[in-house]
């Protein structure tokens, strides 16, 4: 299914920045690949903190349908 | 039972600060600095919390440049907040300005010098003196953050305010959950600070319904849930022009971009035009179409500018919300040519009533910023500082504050109880709840009403609030935080159904603030000059239509 928070796993740090900053507190820490989730990705508000913050440019966001 | 069994941990403070944006960061730094022992409450983490968390790119109006404060205050007319207070707000302005970059937030524009802008008003494609003051705030946040953390403050991220404790009609803390771990803290505390923002989270998304998908928000999502007017009117606090917590016109095409960028752009304006491409004059011919709907659309352009000034709209978009550049590009959405739909949102103009020096009906508690009617990304520092500077001679003789159990317990029990819901089938989640909510204001109440509609609507969440919110089921701390909000939304919700049916008049107050009454499509002067002030007693609604205070003749005579 279609995602609009995209997070390259390739280019990530685990710096934790996107889920120490995003407002509305979509990410969680996955203790298994040691990386960010997005786990409630219905509740992003499209503000952009965890795109502008990451140094590694890992995440992307994506415009949805839904949104449009 | 002792409050110490109820809860996991009891904070005492001398004042605590809900909300840590720009209005409840500077207050926490000023209070700090006259030694006071501060709590500040951020559901969200105070470097990127609050509508400035992306960032902002104006501030205005200053009082200077030939304009007074009265002259500024004259650019928002009808707002029903208390002019003494906004006097004192505009007045402070300046030096609120100097006061931030004590703090270390960068305040200046280019080469080391503000960015003072003309400003052209809201209501006229004059160009104005310089009042306005462009910035380059993406990093306001982390600045006042790092001003806050400096100060010794006691900062809470991610940790939600339920309620506010009271013992003898005066404010003695409030209870808060932490919804990353379930905490569940009392705080006891001499004064408190509201500062969580605006309300208009209970308006529906303007995009299709989106629960399930994905939840689209008006403005910036957890500054609008309305937590600290709801946690203020279940106190016994008035709050007042709620019915104004309506709807406004933003750009739909841009992803909330606010046009107050397309105005102000250093004097150069950019056009309102109709679905046929006509030019219409900005705010009076806007606030018309807006008002008789058929009407609409209606579009922005900046295709008139030339080059360099087509290149600053996109610098004020980039210092805002940078991602809004992005997301348009992704859409093939040229800012400069395209033309930018505007539609309808929540926008929330009501707040929680204050008199001059920022204090509420409820004792030992100060609405700041858009809380309390003075907001902004200038009026909330200000409104933070003044507060802030003031505070200690209400914290000394406020006494020790008493906490009373009972109180606590019954706080305790209506926060948690969405994490005992266990049962799947019956279990109700937030964001379902949320959206409920939102497409019943919009459905019932929306940017036009009739009484009809008000009743019914009120009915509906009234029986919303009775037989689904206690199915309300939270499956881990996180959403623990939604259910909170979704009965602020809900609380909030019925509150503005509530004054709206109480205004039986059609006013506009310029832009963004307009009310709109079917059934009652006039003027009426029995509301001018006046204001609907909305308390609970005895949990019943109580709404009374009250004047708004004179300014004071030393305010009045003022013209520097």
């Amino acid at each position: 299914m279609s995602t609009a928070i995209r997070i390259d796993y390739r280019r990530c740090n685990s710096c934790r920045k996107c889920y120490d900053l995003c407002p509305m507190d979509i990410f969680i820490m996955d203790e298994e690949i040691k990386m960010p989730r997005v786990a409630y990705e219905e509740e992003c508000a499209f503000c952009g903190v965890c795109w502008m913050e990451c140094p590694k440019r890992a995440i992307d966001i994506v415009y949805p349908p839904s949104m449009w | 039972m002792a409050t110490q069994e109820m809860t996991d941990r009891i904070i005492e403070t001398d004042v605590l600060v809900i909300g840590g944006g720009v209005g409840g960061c500077p207050a926490a730094c000023k209070a700090a600095e006259h030694g006071l022992e501060v709590a500040l409450l951020e559901k969200s983490k105070i470097e990127r919390s609050g509508q400035t968390g992306p960032g902002l790119d104006e501030i205005g109006a200053y009082p200077r440049d030939g304009a007074t404060v009265l002259d500024l205050m004259g650019r928002f007319p009808g707002r029903s907040s208390d002019p003494n207070m906004r006097y004192r707000v505009i007045d402070n302005m300046l030096w609120a300005l100097e006061e931030l970059e004590r703090l270390g937030v960068n305040m200046r524009y280019v080469d080391g010098e503000y960015g003072w802008m003309p400003w052209n008003g809201l209501h006229s494609k004059d160009v104005g003196p310089k009042v306005q003051l462009r910035v380059h705030w993406q990093n306001v946040k982390p600045e006042m953050a790092a001003a806050v953390r400096k100060r010794g403050v006691k900062v809470f991220d991610r940790t939600m305010v339920v309620d506010l404790l009271t013992h003898n009609s005066k404010v003695a803390g409030a209870t808060a959950v932490n919804t990353r771990t379930g905490e569940f803290i009392v705080f006891k505390a001499k004064a408190v600070v509201l500062a969580t923002g605006r309300v208009s989270r209970h308006y529906g998304p303007d995009a299709p319904p989106s629960w399930k998908y994905k939840m689209a928000y008006n403005f910036f999502a957890p500054s609008m849930a309305g937590d600290g007017h709801a946690a203020a009117y279940r106190a016994g606090a008035e709050l007042t022009c709620m019915e104004m917590a309506g709807q406004g016109p933003f750009p739909r095409d841009a992803m909330l971009l606010q046009p107050g960028q397309f105005f102000q752009n250093d004097g150069m304006t950019g056009l309102t035009l109709n679905w046929k491409g006509e030019e219409l004059a900005p705010h009076q011919e806007m606030t018309h179409y807006m008002e008789s709907q058929g009407m609409l659309p209606i579009y922005f352009s900046i295709e008139n500018l030339p080059d360099d000034f087509q290149k600053r709209v996109e610098v004020h978009i980039a210092d805002e919300t940078m991602i809004r550049l992005k997301l348009a590009e992704d859409r093939g959405f040229n800012p400069r040519a395209h033309r930018y739909h505007l539609s309808l949102r929540g926008v929330g103009n009501g707040n929680i009533l204050v008199n001059e020096n920022f204090q509420a009906t409820l004792k030992g508690v100060f609405a700041i910023g858009d809380c309390g009617g003075a907001g902004g990304g200038g009026g909330s520092p200000t409104a933070g500082f003044l507060v802030g500077d003031t505070i200690h001679k209400y914290v000394s003789e406020a006494g020790e504050p008493v906490v009373d159990e009972g109180q606590v317990e019954n706080q305790r029990r209506a926060a948690l109880a969405p994490l005992a819901v266990k049962d799947v089938n019956e279990g109700i989640e937030p964001l379902e709840m949320e959206y409920t909510v939102r497409s019943m204001c919009e459905e019932y109440g929306g940017a036009i009403k009739t009484e009809g509609m008000l009743r019914e609507g009120l009915r509906r969440l009234g029986s919303l609030k009775k037989d689904f919110m206690p199915r309300l089921m939270a499956i881990n701390p996180h959403y623990l935080g939604r259910c909170l909000e979704a009965r602020n939304i809900l609380d909030m919700a019925v509150v503005h159904l509530q004054a709206s049916l109480e205004r039986k008049e059609t006013r506009s107050r310029g832009w963004g603030n307009t009310f709109v009454r079917f059934d009652y499509p006039k003027e009426d002067p029995t509301y001018s000059n006046k204001r609907l002030c909305q308390r609970l007693e005895k949990g019943e609604a109580v709404i009374e239509i009250k004047e708004v205070p004179a300014l004071k003749p030393e305010y009045a005579k003022e013209s520097k």
